[in-house]
């Protein structure tokens, strides 16, 4: 738990300075968003996957709604730690209210965790077996919570009065086709590990097509907020965001992707995470940085 | 000796309660529901500005009736304005605008104007379409009967969403309980009858509360009577709604433009264009569904 500096007096003008506050969401936030992706594109992934091809996801799929447990319970552990009281954490679960992202975004949630929780211990359960239907039912019906966490966080932030986050109106959708890319590069890897070549020609083509929709999608964030990027970043460290965000984060993995080797999944893996952090890093951060970039510029205005 | 015997031999909390009862209470206690109050008079605040002599005698009235810490004493170069922001723990803010360069520099017929001070003390607007309500997540921000914006301290988690979501920066998490905290228009006050500390201290009717629509009678009145004595800029600030904004709660006459005192010159309520980011995120999960879909059947 990270306590807020008081706010000091400062001495640039009441103009000079931005109206609004920002909240004091860093590292955690940055790791949530990306533990939220990775775990409902996991999910989303091996349930359109076992739906469509049984055979051939039977042995991915559960091992995928493990992993996607696994990152659901990281996310909500920063969730909870990055509240200002996190014992009061349940306290999100007193009111149904749909025009709070965020209020919609916990009960998404709670459907989501039961879904993928049951659908990750299932199979451990003596007997699973015999009920194949209701869990194929189960899949399908996870998948409306899992869609719902994935688009949640990025109308959250747009839906804010914060410079930067209030004009990226393709924030939801950037996350949610970033969830479905991240999805299939990670099954894509777990069928590698598991050698299950049935699922990998399928998520191979999945991963590589799906980089394409990831790019899209970013390229309209970036054009919704590239005056604001340009405010706080100079022209050499766009170039060396662009580099990673885009290069290592989406490129390089449709290229390894597309080698067809397991190594080469890997890799692309790796540079998706890389490529992923810091594009969730930059966006986190953005209010924060304009503010500093505004008094920066403001006290340089008076030098 | 065990923790077992130790636990039980933890001193009673107030009232008796052990702490098994204390911590089933913080569980179950915000679940429980109290009686709605019925609705009453809608109440606000209106601060005409061009009275404001920056004497803080609210800042002062405020700390002390809300029992609020003290900002510490830190020279901000800022005129008198040592304070700062609103915050959690200053729900009062003097500001102090100094306009001398600017003045002297041009006069009306080439001569040099006289320098001026702006001062005006700011609060939390109570929106009455409050982003900050909207964003709560726990409903610890309501508007109670008196249509006042009004945060829950014992609901209040500090996810500090109510934060981002305010156009006019009001709200922060205290340093003490990680807690949102803002004006409460004196809720407590209020609720026995009394005027908000701040609107008592103010010495010269600076800050003015009462019911809203009487307080805008009175402020239409007051900005007539400024512009036939020959104060032009006077205007009234949120006491309108506007095409992104709903009106204000506690709303401003002021004497220059809304930048100058540090307020956004066309506040939008978030809001506005939730419906569409969420129909953009939605629409956005079908092109990766169609592919993925594509390529699994073709995988087969």
């Amino acid at each position: 738990m990270r306590a807020e500096p008081p706010p000091r007096p400062s001495p640039l003008s009441y103009a000079e300075r931005p109206a609004t506050k920002v909240p004091n969401w860093h590292g955690l936030v940055v790791l949530d968003v990306l533990f939220n992706n990775l775990s409902t594109g996991l999910y989303l992934c091996a349930a359109v996957g076992e739906l469509l091809a049984p055979a051939a996801f039977a042995g991915v799929a559960p091992w995928a709604y493990r992993a996607a447990l696994a990152f659901l319970v990281a996310d909500l552990v920063c969730l909870i730690l990055d509240l200002g009281d996190p014992l009061r954490f349940h306290h999100m679960l007193r009111v149904w209210k749909p025009s709070s992202p965020m209020s919609l975004g916990t009960w998404a949630l709670v459907g989501y965790s039961l879904a993928v929780g049951l659908l990750a211990t299932a199979g451990l359960l003596p007997g699973a077996a015999a009920f194949d239907a209701g869990r194929r039912v189960l899949v399908l019906a996870g998948m409306v919570p899992a869609l719902a966490v994935a688009l949640y966080k990025g109308v959250l932030f747009s839906t804010t009065a914060q410079p930067g986050w209030r004009e990226a109106r393709w924030l939801g959708a950037f996350l949610v086709n970033s969830a479905f890319h991240f999805g299939a590069a990670l099954t894509l890897v777990l069928a590698g590990l598991l050698r299950q070549q049935d699922a990998v020609a399928g998520l191979r083509a999945a991963a590589v097509a799906l980089g394409l929709l990831h790019l899209g999608a970013l390229l309209l964030v970036v054009f919704d907020i590239a005056p604001f990027l340009r405010a706080v970043r100079s022209p050499a460290r766009l170039v060396e965001l662009g580099l990673v965000v885009v290069g290592a984060g989406i490129l390089l993995p449709m290229l390894c992707f597309s080698l067809g080797s397991r190594g080469g999944d890997l890799l692309g893996l790796a540079a998706m995470l890389a490529g992923g952090i810091m594009a969730r890093d930059e966006l986190v951060h953005l209010p924060h940085r304009l503010q500093h970039a505004a008094g920066g510029a403001a006290a340089r205005l008076r030098a | 000796m065990s923790r077992e015997l130790e636990l039980t031999e933890v001193a009673p909390l107030p009232g008796g309660e052990s702490l098994t009862a204390e911590g089933l209470e913080r569980l179950i206690g915000p679940f429980r529901r109290g009686a709605v109050p019925e609705p009453a008079e809608e109440m606000g605040f209106y601060t005409d500005t061009s009275v404001c002599i920056g004497c803080k005698a609210c800042e002062v009235a405020c700390k002390q009736w809300n029992q609020l810490p003290a900002d510490g004493f830190t020279f901000s170069g800022n005129s008198y304005d040592n304070t700062g922001a609103l915050s959690a723990e200053s729900w009062r803010h003097v500001k102090f605008v100094e306009q001398f360069s600017v003045w002297e520099a041009g006069g009306g017929d080439g001569g040099a104007m006289p320098g001026r001070w702006l001062m005006m003390s700011d609060v939390c607007k109570h929106c009455v379409e409050a982003p900050c309500q909207h964003a709560c997540p726990t409903g610890a921000i309501i508007h109670n009967e008196f249509n006042n914006v009004y945060i829950q301290p014992d609901i209040c988690n500090g996810c500090a969403y109510c934060i981002a979501a305010c156009p006019f920066g009001v709200i922060t998490r205290s340093t003490l309980d990680n807690h949102a905290h803002k004006c409460t228009l004196c809720y407590d006050r209020q609720k026995d009858g009394l005027v908000p500390a701040c609107a008592k201290a103010c010495p010269t009717a600076s800050i003015q509360f009462g019911p809203v629509e009487e307080l805008r009678e009175r402020a239409r009145t007051r900005v007539e009577e400024l512009r036939r004595r020959g104060v032009a800029d006077a205007w009234l600030y949120g006491h309108e709604p506007t095409a992104g904004y709903s009106r204000l709660n506690a709303f401003y006459l002021l004497l220059d433009r809304a930048s100058v005192y540090g307020l956004p010159e066309a506040p939008r309520n978030p809001w506005l264009s939730m419906r569409g980011d969420y129909l953009r995120a939605v629409l956005s999960v079908l092109p990766p569904l169609a592919v993925l879909i594509t390529a699994l059947l073709r995988g087969r």
